[in-house]
């Protein structure tokens, strides 16, 4: 290939949702573009290797190659292909998941503006799309892959002569952006699988879910088609209508409650409801993940306030973050689309000339606050507006996805501007809000930032900064001056020695606790962009980490209160030995300066006490392994995969029984116990049966 | 009354005798193996059952399935065939007045919830459905284990081929119970507060079920109360179903073992002396992950079925008799639970104990063992406490050495111990080699004991 020809971006074909998601009969599908590269057969590519191996049967399929066309680029093997061939062609599956891992990534890397890694020690993430015969998908650590699995469409056996359908977790899009995000997220933030409060529980579960949402309705074709089910939905003649003048959109079938509830079209049915429907009207598989997406979709602050308790758990709290960004995604759209019709706002937006005025809609922030917080008519806007009643088709779509593409860098961005260990919701909406304020601070386009701000107080989420000046909820920059004597600047912006030098000469500044272990986990030069100027904003994040082991009782002198009077476990032991994390991310500007010193600190004792009370209650001296596991060490990892499995639905009965098998006090005695009994024995096996005369063999006393 | 209790290996057969003057009764408790003590010979089953027609003269009163795993069960299997006597046939032409099974047996538990006769039945017919949805995953994953092979931790391996066989269904057996019960008189027992009727088969003696419990008295026996975990193995089967590979045609098969047609049409997977380099890692990884998932699923099914354990107490002359079957702690609870100041009474002055799940470590509650007070150290007056146990060390479960495995050897070393320490303790496993059973007296009004080894 000459230089001239070397191609920085390549389109392929994917499935915009899932095979359930159709338009006119045909499964949806979008071309995406991605990264392009020198692909070996798999497709094996620098960062993603599929290797289409099913350890169900043993099979390895053969991989997909590329053919290159005139202009550098390789061919779209499947652009237009028909569904037969998009479902039965495993090399299209392994297309599909290639294309949406690698989508994935560099959304992940255009938004922090750095080359991101994947959580395991290695370049290539390994990706088997028919990894076994189960309706489970996941990411593995430790085998450096991302695994999905299939399973029957129907529990019935197909007709004789026929073969039954199946379900390919591979070819649904939220699903491989979910378990990508896992990937990436733990390469980002290695401890936020440490046992610590059910928000950070929740919180992977929660972003993988967001990114993935985001993620879909950030193609325009998947915006498209949720506009058109819900234009023909409000009123079937729109079909013939939308027909005629494709061009146009009723504007009451724009409201919260109505794209809410077409949201859940856009997200299909194949993964989650549709084995439960074929199953004589069972009722689903709940506890599959599509449920879980499906309730954070549809869960209103109205719902949440009324059912607080139940998102107290940890595997249940992951789907009030989803809530809460995707309303805020709602709001924003439908403001912007308001906007579009802004000059006569009365008439295009509240009603039809035939229909009587729309009530307003229940969710009140989308509701016309008279003007609160809007953007001013807008000239483009104008032009957009077509008769009463009506917005301009591709605009509307064009917003939807504009808002959702983002919405996404705004949640991926914010990753770095969050704590290292123990995660709170709240956390991360001030990140959220600080890092869009350091690349944009004029938030008048979408007003992402207030409504953020008001969509997560409907989940009585508040920012952890109560900073008010110059923006609510942002962090504050560090209040002390700091020494930069000793450090070499250009080393410091890379060298995690040079860094841990700068946090330990400003240990008492930095609010650090000098007893604890501690270290520098990274320090990441980043180049964002500013979409307004197109300026560039660099920005160095570093991030450390400090943990501490102590017993409870040494604790309490600390200021830390141990539970005392926990309903199932009583009070935590005073020589039990609890583990403490704390830490924090440094922002540098690019002059080396330090903006942000995102901490949680180690003896923090309002966050320690409440979450040792957390873990002692739910899972008690279990919380706390003995000695200090690598960032994600088997024991995260296990609470991690226990987690995903809850919410997958898998396993469902083994993880009980094993609690109750360990907690079990009815069992054959411990270990320690029997093991002594056996010790002093050190009995001979009787051979009784060779005992002819019975004498002492077990068979004599009665 | 005497025990005669089969050298089968790794399994559980045991004949009890009645003695009433010159008449005896016989009551067949399992009849199992999963695996041959070394040096047996081969039709070791064949010979069980002929020694056990011999010795109950051609007449078995009462038999009992205690559940359905191979280990108790196998020895049911039929030939088939009119001119072949297979060990399952020998049993049936001793035509058993009485068949006791766990109530998850009874066939008409499985028809359609209109059919059910009773309130309590209702609930109970996902359940019924599901075990044998979990036995055809049991089929398939002791077929997939042969191709994970390449990859599996070999105690994965292990434990996966194990239970995987242990697991599978056993049309043959489950039939000839069946038809047996019907030739006679079919009781599938669930815990009862009054002894079971068995009054004309062992007149005397009183015998309880003190399990398995049924869904309404407990549901902590499994959790599989919710639909979502019905359909989880549902569909775990219909995998199952899909992933038992048959021949290149993919035609064929029976309703156990249905064939099935590959996954793509028109893709063929590449010939398995293919598999590139590049991709070796990647692929024993994965059959290990695969492996580690079944051993999941079948353990999941092991349990579940040990939980189906009818547990029977024979009381006769003042003497109590424990025959557990496999049941661990979650068949165990409602009697320990629920009924526990009656049943700890009953259980206290046990005289002897069948050993629960050949001395593993889930299935011998440590509250009975506490409570019984014929223990050795407690010194009693009338004879101390004798438990059997029938297991093959080395088939199942790993070492106590083994730091990734500790304490799931069967027999349990430190359970063993505390048998020999506490009570008049036998083992299959002391047998000498090629004997076929040991004798016991367990109980006579006044008399010396009896002992008689027999070579087999």
């Amino acid at each position: 290939m000459s230089p001239s020809a070397v191609r920085r971006t390549q389109e392929l074909t994917i499935i915009a949702q899932d095979p359930s998601v159709k338009v006119n009969g045909r499964i949806l599908t979008a071309q995406v573009s991605i990264p392009a590269e020198e692909l070996a057969p798999g497709p094996r590519g620098y960062r993603v290797q599929v290797i289409d191996y099913d350890s169900s049967t043993g099979d390895l399929y053969p991989p997909l190659e590329y053919r290159i066309l005139g202009d550098g680029s390789y061919n779209d093997p499947f652009k237009g292909e028909l569904d037969k061939t998009l479902l039965g062609d495993p090399k299209f599956h392994a297309q599909n998941v290639y294309a949406v891992i690698m989508r994935t990534l560099s959304r992940f890397e255009s938004a922090l503006g750095r080359r991101v890694g994947w959580g395991f020690l290695g370049h290539q993430l390994q990706v088997a799309p028919h990894a076994f015969a189960e309706a489970n998908a996941f990411y593995s650590k430790e085998d450096r892959a991302l695994l999905f699995g299939y399973f029957p469409k129907s529990t019935s056996d197909p007709p004789p002569g026929q073969r039954p359908e199946w379900v390919f977790t591979c070819l649904s899009h939220d699903v491989i952006v979910h378990e990508t995000t896992h990937a990436l997220l733990d390469g980002l933030r290695g401890r936020y699988t440490d046992p610590s409060s059910p928000d950070q529980a929740g919180f992977h579960e929660g972003f993988a879910d967001i990114v993935a949402l985001l993620s879909i309705f950030s193609l325009p074709s998947v915006v498209e088609m949720i506009i058109d089910k819900n234009f023909i939905d409000t009123r079937p003649e729109n079909a013939r209508r939308l027909a005629e003048a494709p061009e146009l959109i009723d504007v009451k079938s724009l409201t919260v409650k109505e794209l809410r509830s077409s949201l859940l079209t856009g997200l299909g049915e194949e993964v989650g409801q549709q084995m439960g429907r074929e199953t004589a009207g069972e009722g689903g598989v709940a506890a599959a993940r599509m449920g879980a997406l499906r309730r954070s979709v549809t869960l209103t602050p109205e719902e949440y306030v009324r059912n607080t308790d139940e998102f107290k758990e940890s595997h249940r709290r992951g789907e009030v973050l989803v809530a809460a960004v995707m309303n805020a995604f709602l709001d924003v759209w439908v403001r912007r689309l308001r906007g579009l019709g802004s000059k006569s706002s009365g008439e295009v937006w509240g009603a039809s000339v035939a229909a009587p005025p729309p009530q307003p809609p229940p969710d009140a922030p989308a509701t016309p606050e008279a003007g609160g917080g809007q953007a001013g008519p807008r000239p483009d806007a104008v032009a957009a507006e077509v008769g009463s009643g009506y917005l301009n088709r591709a605009r509307v779509v064009e917003e939807g996805a504009g808002a959702a593409d983002y919405l996404l860098t705004m949640v991926i961005r914010a990753i770095d501007y969050s704590p290292p260990t123990d995660l709170a919701f709240g956390d991360f909406l001030s990140a959220m809000l600080t890092a869009d304020r350091e690349i944009r601070p004029d938030d008048s386009k979408y007003e992402f930032r207030k409504t953020l701000r008001r969509s997560f107080a409907g989940y009585n989420i508040q920012p952890t900064s109560n900073v008010n000046d110059p923006e609510p909820g942002i962090w504050e920059p560090p209040d002390c001056s700091l020494h930069y004597e000793r450090i070499r600047l250009d080393s410091l912006m890379r060298d995690p020695d040079e860094m841990f030098r700068f946090i330990w000469e400003n240990r008492k500044e930095l609010g650090l606790e000098e007893d604890a272990y501690t270290r520098v986990i990274s320090v990441r030069p980043c180049v964002r962009t500013n979409p307004d100027d197109g300026f560039t904003l660099r920005e160095t994040v570093a991030e450390f980490y400090q943990y501490l082991q102590l017993k409870a009782r040494e604790v309490k002198h600390l200021g830390i209160k141990t539970p005392q009077d926990s309903e199932t476990r009583g009070a935590m032991p005073d020589d039990l030995e609890v583990i403490l994390y704390g830490g924090g991310a440094l922002i540098f500007d690019e002059f080396g300066q330090l903006k942000f010193n995102v901490r949680n600190r180690l003896l923090s004792p309002v966050r320690q006490t409440n979450r040792l009370k957390h873990l002692w209650e739910s899972e008690g001296s279990q919380a706390f392994p003995s000695h200090d596991a690598p960032a994600g060490g088997s024991a995260s990892e296990k609470r991690f995969a226990k987690m995903h499995r809850l919410r997958y639905g898998v396993f469902p009965i083994r993880i009980e029984n094993e609690e109750a098998w360990d907690h079990d006090n009815l069992q054959e005695g411990d270990e320690e116990e029997h093991r002594e009994v056996g010790e002093e024995a050190g009995a001979q096996p009787q051979p009784a049966g060779a005992d002819e005369n019975g004498a002492a063999g077990p068979g004599d006393a009665a | 009354m005497t025990l005669r209790s089969y050298q089968v290996g790794f399994g559980d057969c045991f004949l009890l005798t009645f003695h009433y003057g010159a008449r005896r009764r016989h009551v067949l408790i399992d009849f199992g193996s999963t695996g041959r003590p070394k040096d047996s010979p081969p039709d070791l089953m064949r010979r069980v059952a002929e020694d056990i027609r011999r010795y109950c003269e051609g007449k078995i009163h009462v038999l009992v399935a205690t559940h359905r795993h191979q280990d108790h069960i196998s020895g049911f299997t039929t030939s088939g065939n009119p001119g072949e006597e297979a060990p399952g046939d020998i049993i049936r032409s001793c035509r058993p007045d009485v068949v006791i099974m766990p109530w998850t047996e009874d066939p008409d538990a499985d028809t359609d919830a209109g059919h059910a006769t009773n309130v309590r039945e209702l609930s109970l017919l996902p359940f019924t459905r599901t075990l044998n949805q979990m036995q055809t995953v049991a089929a398939s994953i002791a077929e997939q284990e042969k191709h994970l092979r390449f990859g599996l931790d070999r105690r994965v391996s292990g434990q996966l081929a194990f239970l995987g066989e242990d697991n599978l269904k056993n049309v043959s057996a489950v039939n000839n119970l069946i038809e047996m019960g019907k030739a006679g008189r079919a009781m599938f027992v669930r815990y009862e507060d009054e002894p079971l009727d068995l009054g004309r088969e062992l007149p005397g003696v009183t015998v309880r079920a003190l399990g398995p419990p049924d869904l309404t008295q407990s549901k902590a026996i499994t959790s599989m109360r919710s639909k979502d975990t019905d359909q989880f193995w549902m569909l775990q089967a219909a995998s199952a179903r899909f992933s038992l590979r048959g021949a290149a045609d993919g035609e064929g098969g029976d309703a156990d073992h249905p064939k099935s047609a590959p996954i793509f049409a028109e893709a063929a997977p590449l010939a398995g002396h293919q598999a590139p380099p590049h991709t070796r890692w990647f692929i024993s990884r994965m059959n290990s992950i695969r492996g580690t998932q079944l051993l999941q699923l079948v353990r999941i099914l092991d349990g579940v079925l040990n939980n189906t354990s009818v547990i029977l107490l024979f009381e006769v002359g003042g003497k109590k008799f424990l025959f557990p079957g496999d049941a661990q702690i979650e068949n165990w609870n409602y009697a320990l639970v629920e009924k526990k100041e009656a049943v700890e009474k009953l259980l206290a002055d046990v005289d002897v104990y069948k050993v629960g799940h050949h001395g593993s470590r889930n299935a011998n509650p440590k509250s009975i063992w506490n409570g019984f007070v014929k223990k050795r150290s407690r010194r009693p007056r009338d004879g101390v406490l004798k438990t059997f146990m029938s297991t093959m060390a080395g088939k199942h479960g790993g070492h106590s050495a083994d730091p990734k495995d500790p304490h799931t050897e069967v027999p349990r070393e430190s359970l063993v111990a505390e048998l020999k320490k506490e009570s008049d303790h036998f083992s299959t496993q002391m047998l000498p080699p090629r004997t076929l059973f040991q004798d016991f007296e367990l109980y006579r009004a006044r008399a010396a004991s009896r002992k008689r080894a027999s070579k087999g």
